[in-house]
């Protein structure tokens, strides 16, 4: 392959890195409503 | 007499001993729990300068007179570097109330020139007494509970 | 006449200090006891779209108020350690989501199962309802008792509750004292 190719992977496997960084940030964010249950 | 923080914005500082232009009044630095300003912030960026209240000659209604040049000092902690970027500005700060209620923004604050004590901030449509203000920092101005008009 | 709130829409609000004017948290998980009938606490998260969790929990016996923009606590120290914390605030493990649970009337009567919780607007987490979805698939208010059973995964309430059930969070801040005022004569 030639550099601009090399190039173009190397940016789309970043481009991809940066998405995982943001969706699993994202969802380690997500919350919600929770009950507990007391100790008897 | 009574001054504003909107009136005051951009007034001239002068030297008293030079009568030289030393810059204009960029933001006002408020100690909430006092009630008072301590602080005149003139200039931006990197170029601002801190003048502490009581070197203030005269806050009059056309310019703030100052000794001289040496009353203008860099900013010496954090939060009077949040001051000197505007951070800490109350024109147009969030108001919340102390029960977690969004009470609009601060259009503007009077205060006494002579002391520097705050008298009333205007919230929304609402006049409140500065004695309300239970705290002031980069986020939101906090209000006592007795200005929320939703519970 | 009350101010409500859905539970749901604490999640996500800044945590704010009365003193500071600093938002110094956000809310993750908002954690409630149905037998204590109030919030036991709420886990955070960074200020930040891209910001990570906040380690530090803040009971609720350390909120100064919940309100319909923020959380407020009297200043950053209420936030604490999960090891200096109640343990239902700091381990997730006792946790499970209330959506869907069933509510069932001491009767053994279903009046659906659960949606939301309703607060009290300025309290630190007082919960005076649920909102359910109706065994007919509609939206329904039901005001709670100070105290509720939790059995299995079920709900319990008074029998009485079925004459309270509303349509709107209007219509359940009228009945919230009735509610209780009838439960007190009983």
């Amino acid at each position: 392959m030639d550099a601009v190719n090399w190039l173009v992977l190397v940016l789309i496997v970043l481009l991809l890195a940066a998405l995982a960084f943001v969706v699993i940030r994202r969802r380690g964010r997500a919350g919600g409503v929770f009950a507990t249950r007391d100790k008897r | 007499m009574t001054d504003s923080f909107r009136r005051a914005g951009g007034r001239k500082l002068i030297s008293r001993s030079s009568a030289q232009d030393l810059g204009s009044v960029a933001h006002l630095l408020v100690d909430a729990e006092r009630r008072q300003i301590t602080a005149v912030v003139v200039g931006r960026g990197k170029k601002a300068r801190l003048v502490d209240w009581s070197e203030i000659g005269g806050f009059g209604p056309d310019a703030v007179m100052v000794s001289d040049e040496s009353a203008l000092r860099p900013p010496a902690d954090d939060r009077e570097r949040l001051a000197a970027d505007g951070k800490l500005e109350l024109l147009g700060q969030r108001a919340i109330s102390e029960l977690g209620n969004a009470m609009g923004t601060i259009d503007d604050v009077t205060f006494d020139p002579v002391t520097g004590a705050l008298e009333n901030l205007r919230v929304g449509d609402r006049e409140v007494p500065a004695g309300a203000m239970l705290g002031s920092g980069s986020y939101a101005v906090v209000l006592a509970d007795h200005e929320d008009p939703l519970p | 006449m009350k101010l409500l709130m859905h539970a749901s829409q604490i999640n996500g609000l800044p945590v704010v200090t009365v003193q500071g004017g600093e938002d110094v948290a956000e809310v993750r998980d908002v954690i409630y006891s149905p037998e204590a009938g109030h919030l036991v606490g709420l886990t955070l998260n960074k200020r930040g779209f891209l910001s990570g969790r906040r380690r530090e929990v803040l009971p609720a016996g350390a909120i100064h108020a919940i309100g319909r923009d923020a959380v407020m606590v009297d200043d950053e120290s209420r936030l604490v350690l999960p090891e200096d914390a109640p343990d239902d605030v700091a381990h997730p493990g006792a946790d499970r989501n209330v959506m869907g649970d069933d509510v069932l009337t001491e009767s053994g009567a279903s009046l659906g199962t659960v949606r939301d919780l309703v607060l009290l607007v300025g309290s630190a987490g007082d919960v005076v309802g649920y909102e359910i979805e109706k065994v007919d698939g509609g939206r329904g208010y039901i005001p709670l008792p100070a105290q509720l059973a939790v059995s299995g995964s079920a709900l319990v309430v008074p029998d009485i509750t079925e004459e309270f059930v509303r349509d709107d969070l209007v219509g359940l801040g009228a009945a919230v004292d009735d509610f209780r005022a009838r439960l007190g004569l009983r």
